[in-house]
């Protein structure tokens, strides 16, 4: 293969990207990190929760810079207001906790900083770092490598590389542009909206409420944000309710058994986004083409959550990519499935498991017995004793 | 493709958040997105699925038949 511009060009900054790009350039390649935002994590589209284990797992140590407040443990409701506490503090005491030689179990990170902290990482590592750049395109080569267009401050830009990394998102384009089935379907997509607000307390806890009543489809939640604030969001299934995440919100500050607790709550920052509750896409790359993070749909199907695996993926494709870029192995032709392989090793397999779970529970049709499931089985997921409590 | 009629969707950008929840569950090709990371406005949409319009978490998409079918505007490079 002739010299191309990069090995990588990485369509994508958020914690997915990043973090493929700092491990990527720690050995030794040459990459490039492209953004269209100006400022990475902005518009805020996630309420930042993450483990202790999944940071550190990612080479990621607990900076002030983007932490809002340290995590114990956690409290799930059912639509009535019983709640199971799993508070570390107490099961695990000599381990966690807020004293000296203790540790959080997790935290609750700002988007913006906590994006902005790994691509300045990965910049410190050798990335080539550009934002207000849009990836629009890419076409593989006769020769093994691939074109990509970029869109920089309104500059047409064509840079040949190795392989392209998408790491866009939610809204990912890249997995399109190689014609690969990515839609996701309107039964498996959560909408959110969450508020920041004031005059909540909170103790340390990810609080989840489940039941149809609140959430349909979904859950609700209120989390801890430094500062004495809180995060109050929801998140519900179009197919499973004729009115918009909002509606739901309002009717869970207003009427559900927290009424009281939020009565004087202040808004002062409203938030939302798309959360898939579903399985991994099926196929995850093409010719010079990989994806990871949301894009992938690397996301806990259970729990929304999908900040620990963008990172923990960024990680195994860097790895992968490392090896076989190293080896001079092809790009094309169904090669890069070996990363599939390796990640469905490390991580997939266990989110499948994950997603039958999740739809033997949404596929019960009796409202009674599937917030009974969703109620035991969030209780039983969060519990010190889950077996997938690294996931 | 669908017989549905196509459609032009409007966005109230006042209420809007900019969450991409629409564009992640549109079903049109890559680039069927505007400059503010929601579905395209400018362009008459095909499938007429109306997916974004029960995901948005604000119900702020709305959309007017139109008679003609729609035009292809290719923006992205392949
Ligand atoms: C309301 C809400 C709450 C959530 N809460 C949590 C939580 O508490 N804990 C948790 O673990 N997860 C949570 N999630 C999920 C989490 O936010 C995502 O899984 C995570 O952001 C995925 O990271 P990523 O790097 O894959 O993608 P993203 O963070 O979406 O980053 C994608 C990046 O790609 C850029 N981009 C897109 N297209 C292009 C292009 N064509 N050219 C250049 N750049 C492009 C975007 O600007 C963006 O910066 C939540 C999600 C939502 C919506
Ligand atoms: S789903 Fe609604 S709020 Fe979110 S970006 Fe689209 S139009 Fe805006």
């Amino acid at each position: 293969m002739p010299p191309t511009d990069y090995d990588l060009i990485i369509v994508g900054a958020g914690p997915a990207g990043s973090t493929t790009a700092r491990f990527a350039a720690s050995a030794g390649l040459r990459v490039l990190l492209i953004d269209k935002r100006q400022e990475l994590g902005a518009p805020i589209q996630c309420s930042g929760a993450i483990s202790g284990h999944g940071l550190a797992a990612a080479g990621i140590p607990p900076d002030p810079e983007f932490i809002h407040e340290a995590i114990y443990g956690f409290a799930i409701y059912n639509d009535r207001g019983d709640r199971t506490v799993h508070d570390y503090r107490q099961l695990k005491g000599d381990e966690y906790g807020p004293g000296p030689g203790k540790k959080p179990l997790g935290y609750v990170v700002d988007r913006r900083r906590f994006d902005r902290y790994l691509m300045t990482q990965a910049e410190r590592a050798g990335v080539d770092v550009w934002l207000k750049t849009e990836g629009l395109g890419y076409r593989p080569r006769p020769d093994g490598s691939c074109t990509v267009s970029l869109l920089r401050y309104n500059q047409p830009i064509e840079l040949t590389t190795r392989v392209v990394v998408g790491a866009d998102g939610l809204q990912s384009q890249v997995g399109k542009w190689a014609g690969l089935q990515t839609h996701i379907k309107i039964t498996e997509l959560a909408g959110c909206l969450q508020f920041i607000v004031d005059g909540v307390e909170t103790e340390g806890l990810l609080e989840i409420v489940t039941g149809h009543e609140w959430a349909p489809g979904g859950y609700a939640w209120v989390f801890p944000k430094g500062h004495g604030y809180a995060e109050i969001g929801l998140g519900v299934i179009a197919t499973m309710t004729d009115k918009p995440a909002r509606w739901h919100l309002d009717k869970f500050i207003t009427q559900s058994f927290f009424r009281d607790r939020f009565a004087g709550s202040r808004i002062l920052e409203v938030q939302g986004g798309g959360v898939p509750l579903a399985a991994p896409l099926r196929t995850q790359f093409a010719d010079n083409m990989i994806l990871v993070g949301d894009a992938a749909r690397h996301v806990n199907p259970i729990t929304g959550g999908g900040l620990h695996t963008a990172v923990a993926g960024g990680k195994i494709a860097a790895d992968f990519l490392v090896g076989h870029l190293g080896d001079g192995l092809p790009l094309q032709g169904g090669a890069l499935e070996a990363y599939q392989r390796a990640w469905l090793g490390a991580m997939g397999d266990k989110m499948w498991k994950l997603y039958g779970i999740k739809t033997g529970i949404f596929h019960n049709m009796d409202i009674g017995e599937r917030d009974r499931q969703l109620y035991a089985t969030m209780s039983s997921y969060f519990s010190p004793t889950s077996e997938f409590k690294k996931i | 493709m669908s017989k549905q009629q196509p459609v032009l969707f409007s966005i109230g950008w006042n209420a809007c958040i900019n969450c991409g929840a629409c564009v992640a569950i549109c079903p049109q090709e890559a680039g069927f997105v505007s400059p503010f990371d929601t579905i395209a406005v400018d362009r008459p949409c095909d499938i007429a699925c109306l997916l974004c319009e029960s995901i948005c978490p604000v119900d702020t998409i709305t959309h007017v038949p139109v008679e003609q079918p729609a035009v292809s505007v290719v923006t992205v490079d392949r």
